[in-house]
């Protein structure tokens, strides 16, 4: 997926995905935003995840480790921990040859619903898509579980949230004497 | 016999203290069942039992102001021990006495059920899932709930506590049985059960009652007498449980 060099507007390091998502919408930007995982100690780390909205919508999306695009691109820019990230401005009309390609398209509220697991903004995103998109759970794949089924068939990044969370486990353990109980 | 489930999820949100709520009547037709609000930090399993007035609570048991029994309740067919919402109950509770209530509820009950913190961030946070017997993992069906389920059933392995199973809650469209098959093979425990979203969940909680007593007839409350009866109670001694929670061994304040 190729897009023009957008207008830098913000570029933080966030630890939850729903804070882009957010403000995105709530200054209904058009443009990008490429979501960079900060720990490199998972799997699928590598490259980056790429948004597009219009309006503050979500359109496609896509990532660069994977070169996949659409709702598993949601899962392989899926990580439990900081990312970095920065949102371009764009005009729309240099959007619109990557939001013509159906591969890439996502259904408006699933980054928020499933990417970031906040039913409420998915419901605000769904209501600010405009009519022609469709925003009712359920139409044209808005409601499905796609992007969590891709993460669920992501073996090696499941076990390595596993084994992270194992080390943390075993070293608070011990922080927190809890090792006898 | 008794058994001691904690009921969590890594993320707040995702109906835990309904779910448990609900789970509690569900499986008090056939046990003797007492709930408790192990999220001293932001109880409200209060609210969703109709004790929001209740004078004394498992804050004053932990600040050792009053007596285990002072603070429960019978209601809607169970045992409930409400913890109070105040900053200064909060502050005067010491929550490793937890295992101390723990201890002193599981003489006489069948099953308690922790509504437990949403977090996993500090000692506190997972003594429920460190002190019970096995975990219920309450999931949305989303990535960051699915992965905070795991990292529960990570420290809840870790410290020794099994996984009794997922339950899904507030599901919003079709196909959740695909994603309850592929999350289940990374749990220790099968999938309990499907919970749609619910409007009458909602009333429920705002008329301070239960979803089983409020909406007994409706699909979600159907879908916890299924995820309750798919949970086999394991047949543990009363003494034992109270001596293990009693010698167990429990991190000093920080």
């Amino acid at each position: 997926m190729r897009l023009p060099q957008g207008r830098l507007r913000k570029s933080r390091v966030v630890t939850d995905p729903r804070e882009p998502l957010a403000e995105v919408l709530d200054r209904t930007v058009t443009g990008y935003a490429v979501f960079e995982a900060q720990d490199s100690l998972l799997l699928d780390a590598d490259g980056r995840g790429v948004v597009t909205f219009e309006d503050g919508v979500p359109v496609v999306a896509y990532h660069t480790g994977t070169d996949r695009g659409g709702p598993p691109a949601l899962a392989d820019l899926a990580v439990p921990g900081p990312y970095h990230v920065s949102v371009f401005e764009l005009d729309a009309a240099d959007l619109d040859p990557v939001h013509e390609v159906e591969a890439l398209r996502v259904p408006p509220g699933m980054p928020a619903e499933r990417l970031a697991g906040d039913p409420a903004l998915a419901d605000s995103t769904r209501r600010a898509a405009p009519g022609e998109r469709p925003t009712v759970p359920g139409a044209d794949g808005e409601g499905d579980h796609s992007a969590v089924e891709a993460f669920l068939e992501d073996e090696d990044k499941i076990a390595a949230i596993r084994e992270q969370a194992r080390q943390e486990a075993r070293q608070r353990a011990a922080e927190w004497g809890l090792n006898d109980t | 016999m008794v058994e001691v489930f904690a009921v969590a999820s890594g993320k707040g949100g995702t109906g835990k203290t309904t779910s448990t709520v609900a789970l509690g009547m569900a499986l008090a037709e056939r046990y003797d069942v007492t709930v408790v609000d192990a999220d001293t930090g932001m109880a409200n399993l209060l609210f969703h039992a109709g004790l929001s007035d209740a004078e004394t609570t498992l804050h004053d048991v932990l600040a050792e102001s009053a007596a285990v029994e002072a603070a429960t309740y019978d209601r809607f067919g169970m045992t409930v021990v409400p913890c109070g919402t105040s900053l200064d109950g909060f502050r005067d509770a010491d929550p490793a006495r937890l295992r101390e209530v723990v201890a002193t509820l599981a003489a006489d009950t069948d099953v308690i059920l922790l509504d437990s913190p949403p977090a996993l961030d500090s000692r506190a946070a997972v003594l429920p899932v460190v002190m019970a017997d096995r975990a219920v993992v309450v999931l949305q069906p989303t990535i960051p709930a699915i992965s905070d389920g795991l990292k529960v059933q990570e420290y809840a392995t870790s410290y020794g506590t099994d996984v009794a199973g997922i339950l899904f809650n507030k599901v919003r469209e079709d196909g959740i049985e695909r994603v309850a098959e592929k999350t289940e093979r990374y749990f220790d425990g099968p999938t309990l059960g499907a919970v749609p979203e619910s409007e009458r969940a909602r009333e429920a909680r705002r008329a301070g009652r239960p979803l089983l007593a409020h909406a007994p007839g409706c699909d979600a409350a159907a879908a916890y007498r299924r995820a309750a009866d798919s949970l086999t109670v394991r047949d543990g001694a009363s003494g034992d449980v109270a001596d293990r929670f009693r010698s167990a061994v429990i991190p000093e304040p920080p």
